[in-house]
């Protein structure tokens, strides 16, 4: 079989067994190099198409591949929140490791935002510790950003905390936005639409590529192509070793996370 | 020092671009100074001053207030929570030296018989002390509104009180008045001892004020631990 | 017949042992250096652990990736297209380091009883 057919053939048979279109690019492009380097038969080196692309595909998804092998980043245990009288959250635990995801669900006022920041160490605890192993990011459900400014200045902003040149900042700043299909211009923050304006947010909370990612339902106002950007934003994270923790109270990613954790049965939580 | 600096750089940016602000910075101090330009001798000095001390207070209490939702997230970048004030004082100091300028050469020029050097302290001493007023106005009050009826209280009190009774010492912009009044009326030197010294006081007192109210504010809560890795 | 027999039983042997132990040798390898895919392949063929298809070697690497052990870059090529670069992570270190200790006791332990065995 001739190398452009088979690498043809696998390129669909990714598709089909649901590897993101990213990935499946990588894997292609590796193993055409792969196969140029060896020179040998596509059949010998990888076997049929369809067969390595499942064996891709079992590597990528499913939360029994991604047991927790890498250091831990973030270890919240027993976290106790109150507001006067009402007890938000009563001993929430939660176990990141590097190169997983962790989703945080529950209903509205379970407290979820709340844990979050608890997290980021924005609010106190009554009780309870938290351990951040590396450099932090976060980002709000909304704000986080400064009308006046444009998009470059707050990327030489946050850079400039992380201790990444201006230049540098500005790349990977447009690097990212370019993974939502966001073009920063020279417009200022608060021209932005909001769902741009939560583009820019993001941004900012991965800027520096920071080893933890705590992210409040980031996704408000997305259309439902920059939602899917967004959650390949987060795989991809994943895949460079970060560890990312997404308040979200849309269900239909969480078969994909490694560890979840669910606020509204009780006060309760403990991380699965 | 770069995170300082890039502060200082991005709040001179932002306040550049607020028309409103800048209005008012460029403005008030001129109708102070118009308003009682036909009074007696130096009034329209003393208002002026007051009145670049008000519109500098009230630009950092904006500054101060819109800033307060970018603040977490700069603390998380990296920034240290005396970078983030110092900055912004620094960028507001700018400002006021550039805002003064001009008038001091009005006045240099329009007013004859006064001691210019005097006057030159008034306003240094005014450009150090506003921008420390507003921001720690803004800093313990969470919202615009109470913010500035707290300033207007102050510019009002500061009008109205006797400088010479000792209700009007508490005041912050006591100094002018009483360094005015060796500028314009010739007086002794103690007068300008008095107010540079009420000055510089004030200025600590307020800078405290501010680092406090900051360090609290954007303190590293005691439950999270960040290991180096 | 019965030789060929034996022979295909230890290639399924072999295959066994081999995914026991891919991915920390893979580890071993990149703790060298950064790698790439053919090369890694190279390498562990020349180091014994005989031909490694890229259809058994590249999702290993992903599952390296995917936990965090090695992180991944493209690097541009010299005179051809770029290529996929594997860089070992501080925690894919403190894993090889670990198993380097585990595989010797493992691995004597097995060879002191086959000793044995092979010595009646």
């Amino acid at each position: 079989m001739r190398h452009e057919i088979w690498l043809a053939a696998l390129s669909e048979e990714l598709r089909r067994h649901g590897v993101g279109p990213d990935l499946a690019g990588h894997v292609v492009a590796e193993a055409a190099g792969h196969l140029r380097d060896s020179g040998e038969p596509p059949l010998r080196a990888f076997g049929p198409p369809d067969a390595y692309a499942a064996a891709v595909a079992d590597s990528v998804g499913g939360p029994a591949v991604r047991a927790a092998s890498g250091p831990v980043r973030l270890r919240a245990v027993d976290i106790v929140k109150r507001y006067g009288k009402r007890t938000v959250l009563s001993g929430v635990s939660l176990t990141v490791h590097a190169g997983q995801v962790a989703a945080v669900v529950g209903a509205n006022g379970s407290g979820k935002s709340t844990f979050l920041r608890i997290c980021a160490g924005l609010v106190g605890a009554a009780s309870g510790r938290v351990e951040v192993h590396g450099t932090l990011g976060y980002c709000p459900q909304s704000g986080g950003t400064a009308d006046f400014l444009r998009a470059e200045e707050h990327f030489a902003l946050i850079g400039a905390g992380r201790g990444v040149s201006r230049q540098a900042a500005a790349r990977a700043g447009a690097r990212q936005a370019a993974a939502l299909n966001w073009t920063p211009n020279d417009a200022h923050a608060r021209h932005l639409s909001g769902g741009t304006r939560q583009k820019l947010n993001l941004v900012l909370a991965g800027l520096g590529d920071p080893d933890v990612l705590l992210l409040d339902e980031p996704y408000q106002g997305f259309d439902g192509g920059t939602y899917l950007d967004f959650w390949h934003e987060v795989w991809r994270w994943r895949d460079a070793g970060r560890s990312v923790v997404v308040v979200t109270h849309l269900l239909n990613q969480l078969d994909r996370v490694d560890v979840v954790l669910d606020l509204s049965a009780s006060a309760t939580g403990v991380a699965a | 020092m770069i995170r300082t600096l890039t502060i200082a750089e991005m709040t001179l940016r932002e306040t550049g671009r607020r028309r409103g602000v800048l209005v008012l910075l460029l403005l008030l101090p001129l109708a102070f100074y118009l308003a009682r330009r036909g009074d007696h001798l130096g009034q329209s000095i003393r208002f002026v001053c007051l009145g670049l001390s008000w519109a500098l207070s009230t630009a950092a209490l904006f500054v101060g207030s819109a800033a307060r939702s970018l603040e977490p997230r700069l603390r998380l970048s990296g920034y240290r929570t005396h970078q983030l004030f110092v900055g912004r004082l620094l960028a507001l100091w700018t400002l006021g030296v550039a805002l003064s300028l001009p008038y001091f050469v009005l006045i240099r020029f329009d007013q004859n018989d006064v001691r210019y050097g005097a006057i030159a302290v008034i306003m240094l001493l005014g450009v150090l002390v506003a921008p420390l007023l507003g921001l720690a106005v803004s800093a313990l009050l969470p919202r615009d509104l109470e913010g500035m009826l707290v300033l207007l209280t102050v510019v009002g009190l500061q009008m109205i009180l006797d400088p010479a009774g000792n209700a009007a010492r508490v005041l912050p912009f006591w100094f002018s008045r009483e360094i005015g009044t060796y500028a314009v009326d010739h007086t002794s030197v103690g007068y300008l001892d008095r107010g540079v010294l009420h000055g510089v006081i004030t200025a600590g007192l307020l800078l405290l004020v501010v680092a406090v109210a900051f360090g609290i504010r954007l303190r590293r809560r005691p439950h999270v631990r960040f290991v180096e890795v | 017949m019965a030789v060929l027999a034996c022979l295909i039983v230890d290639q399924d042997r072999r295959a066994q042992w081999l995914r026991g132990v891919l991915d920390l040798c893979v580890l071993g390898l990149l703790a060298r250096g950064d790698s790439y895919g053919y090369e890694l392949a190279q390498s562990l063929q020349t180091a014994g652990l005989g031909a490694i298809q890229g259809g058994t070697l590249y999702p290993v690497l992903l599952r390296l990736q995917r936990s965090g052990l090695v992180t991944a870059y493209w690097r541009e090529g010299g005179g051809g297209p770029a290529r996929k670069y594997y860089r070992i992570s501080a925690a894919g270190l403190a894993v090889v380091a670990d198993a380097a200790g585990q595989w010797a006791a493992f691995a004597g332990g097995v060879g002191a009883i086959l000793q044995e065995r092979t010595a009646r």
